[in-house]
């Protein structure tokens, strides 16, 4: 495979380099000039930490919690998009004529529907009729500390508990209509002869599928799958709608509250690059560790 | 089997639209330990302070009515264009958003009688807007204006400068920004917001008319049909402005500007 090439700084890449640099210097002198914008970037760290006067002690601030917040709700809603989409997505490939029914339909309306809209509808409507009867943060509230903080850790605060559930439940759904078609396809393509051969050495139809379709199917459609989840991971943004404190309302507030617009967009920028290139890497490294060689 | 689990869903939903109908939320509130208010950052009505904490006029006022309720008190921000909707649905108790008595809005959500009132401003491009200085200048079509979505801002545009191009943002920042770039003429907001603003650019920006040109009241918002809410809330607003608590916190929020060490 092309893995072992060694890399050579070549005058191509010197290039791309310098052409990198000169688009950022030509974005910043621009916006100073034309856009006459005075940059306040010395305010910023601040919304990371902050020294907190009373105890002496580092404490998270705005931009931290929200960013926390993104990964939390990336995390279940990317769990919830893969379970749902993996399964419909079976149903959809190999299933009977109801259960192809079911995830095509499934696939069809949730795709369909704007993302924004879904998420709206699914606070105000649907998470208001089920979630909001279950009274979920009157019992976290009442429970001990321990378990509020591990709530916490894992979702939510009492105060955001309802939202939160409903805005992965949104995010998952919406997502694993995308999973399940990445999954429908990855099966497809696994020819016949695979099937033909494990039933040829005495394999039922279901372990066939599960012990050697579905493994093969997943080596082979990782890296779109892991496109979707880091576009899971950026589709969370929209969820500020219902006003979920992640990254980009927690950001938007900030600049509501101090008006700069700029420099707190291109530092949210780069904390959803980090997180979804981290996560692209990691990807990389996993697809040529278990590569067929 | 499946029928007795959809007649379960129903009566659930029965129960629980029954429930929420008989009980007024003062009741729910003290059950809880925990009131909800609804907001949105409006400087210096409502925003997040540099460790993160929310402080402003409505945020005092909110937290003392908590106080004098014997409970906690727990914010949800809230877009602002949705926040009427999250009301009805019960994601809060009440709006404390610095949001005006309209007729309109009256329609969907009952008012408290008013704890402030406010008046709507304006901050003008020096370059874009020179020599404006009357509502009439700003009423013509190529006049643009900057204002924030679903505000009374918008309405008042609307009424008093019908002519006037309307540029509509989610959020106060965005329509500033657009005005430092000298893309609209002018920025339409609830004072002193717009008198802050001028004051920070004074080589770019400035204050047009003198007077506000509009003036509104402001009170809590709560759900329909929920009398002894209504009536706690109107009696504390007047138990307030009797002590005095709530001229005090507008001078401090609206008159002075000692508070903006805790923002920036």
């Amino acid at each position: 495979m092309l893995n072992n090439k060694s890399y050579k700084f070549t005058i191509i890449d010197i290039a791309v380099i310098v052409f990198v640099i000169a688009a950022i210097s030509i974005f910043f002198l621009r916006m100073s000039s034309t856009l006459d914008y005075k940059w306040e970037w010395d305010a910023i760290p601040s919304y990371f930490f902050f020294l907190d006067t009373a105890t002496g002690e580092l404490k998270a601030n705005i931009l931290v919690r929200g960013f926390a917040t993104t990964v939390k709700l990336s995390f279940w809603a990317t769990l919830i998009g893969f379970l749902l989409g993996t399964l419909s997505g079976m149903m959809g490939a190999k299933g009977s004529f109801e259960q192809r029914f079911i995830s095509r339909t499934y696939v069809e309306t949730i795709r369909n529907i704007p993302s924004l809209v879904l998420v709206i509808i699914f606070y105000y409507f649907v998470s208001s009729q089920f979630l909001d009867v279950l009274n979920l943060d009157k019992y976290l509230r009442n429970s001990s500390q321990t378990v509020q903080q591990i709530v916490g850790l894992l979702f939510s605060g009492p105060d955001q508990i309802n939202a939160f559930l409903s805005a992965v439940i949104a995010l998952g759904i919406y997502e694993g209509a995308y999973v399940s078609e990445i999954v429908r396809g990855g099966i497809i393509s696994i020819p016949n002869g695979q099937w033909e051969a494990a039933w040829s050495i005495g394999l039922s139809r279901q372990k066939t599928f599960f012990l050697v379709i579905l493994p093969q199917t997943f080596r082979k459609i990782a890296f779109p799958l892991a496109g979707q989840f880091i576009s899971t991971i950026k589709d969370s943004a929209i969820v500020s709608v219902i006003s979920i404190q992640e990254l980009t309302f927690q950001g938007m507030e900030l600049m509501a509250a101090t008006f700069l617009t700029f420099e707190i967009w291109i530092t949210i920028a780069a904390l959803y690059f980090i997180l979804t290139f981290s996560f692209s890497r990691s990807v990389a490294f996993l697809e040529r560790k278990y590569a067929l060689k | 089997m499946k029928k007795i689990l959809c007649l379960c869903f129903v009566f659930l939903l029965i129960l629980s639209g029954t429930l929420s109908a008989q009980e007024s939320i003062i009741e729910t509130i003290q059950k809880r330990g925990v009131i909800r208010v609804g907001m949105s950052t409006f400087v210096p009505w409502a925003m997040k302070d540099k460790q993160g904490n929310l402080v402003g006029f409505e945020i005092d006022v909110a937290k003392k009515l908590a106080d004098d309720m014997g409970v906690k008190i727990e914010f949800v921000p809230t877009a602002w264009s949705g926040i009427i909707p999250a009301l009805l649905t019960g994601k809060f108790d009440v709006i404390i958003g610095g949001m005006g008595i309209t007729p309109q809005r009256n329609l969907k959500v009952n008012f408290t009688i008013p704890y402030d009132y406010s008046g709507m401003s304006m901050v003008a491009h020096k370059a874009r807007a020179k020599g404006f200085s009357s509502l009439a200048d700003f009423n013509k079509k190529d006049v643009s204006i900057a204002v924030r979505m679903g505000t009374t801002a918008e309405q008042s545009v609307r009424k008093y400068m019908p002519n006037a191009t309307l540029k509509l943002f989610e959020n106060e920042g965005q329509a500033l920004q657009e005005l430092n770039l000298g893309r609209v003429h002018a920025v339409v907001s609830s004072a002193p917001m717009p008198i802050f603003h001028a004051l920070k650019y004074p080589d770019k920006l400035f204050v047009p008319l003198k007077e506000n040109f509009t003036k509104e009241p402001i009170g809590f918002a709560l759900r329909k049909g929920d009398h002894d809410a209504l009536n706690y809330l109107n009696n504390w607003v007047l138990n307030m402005h009797a002590q005095g608590f709530l001229k005090e916190k507008k001078a401090y929020w609206f008159q002075s500007k000692k508070w903006e060490d805790l923002v920036k």
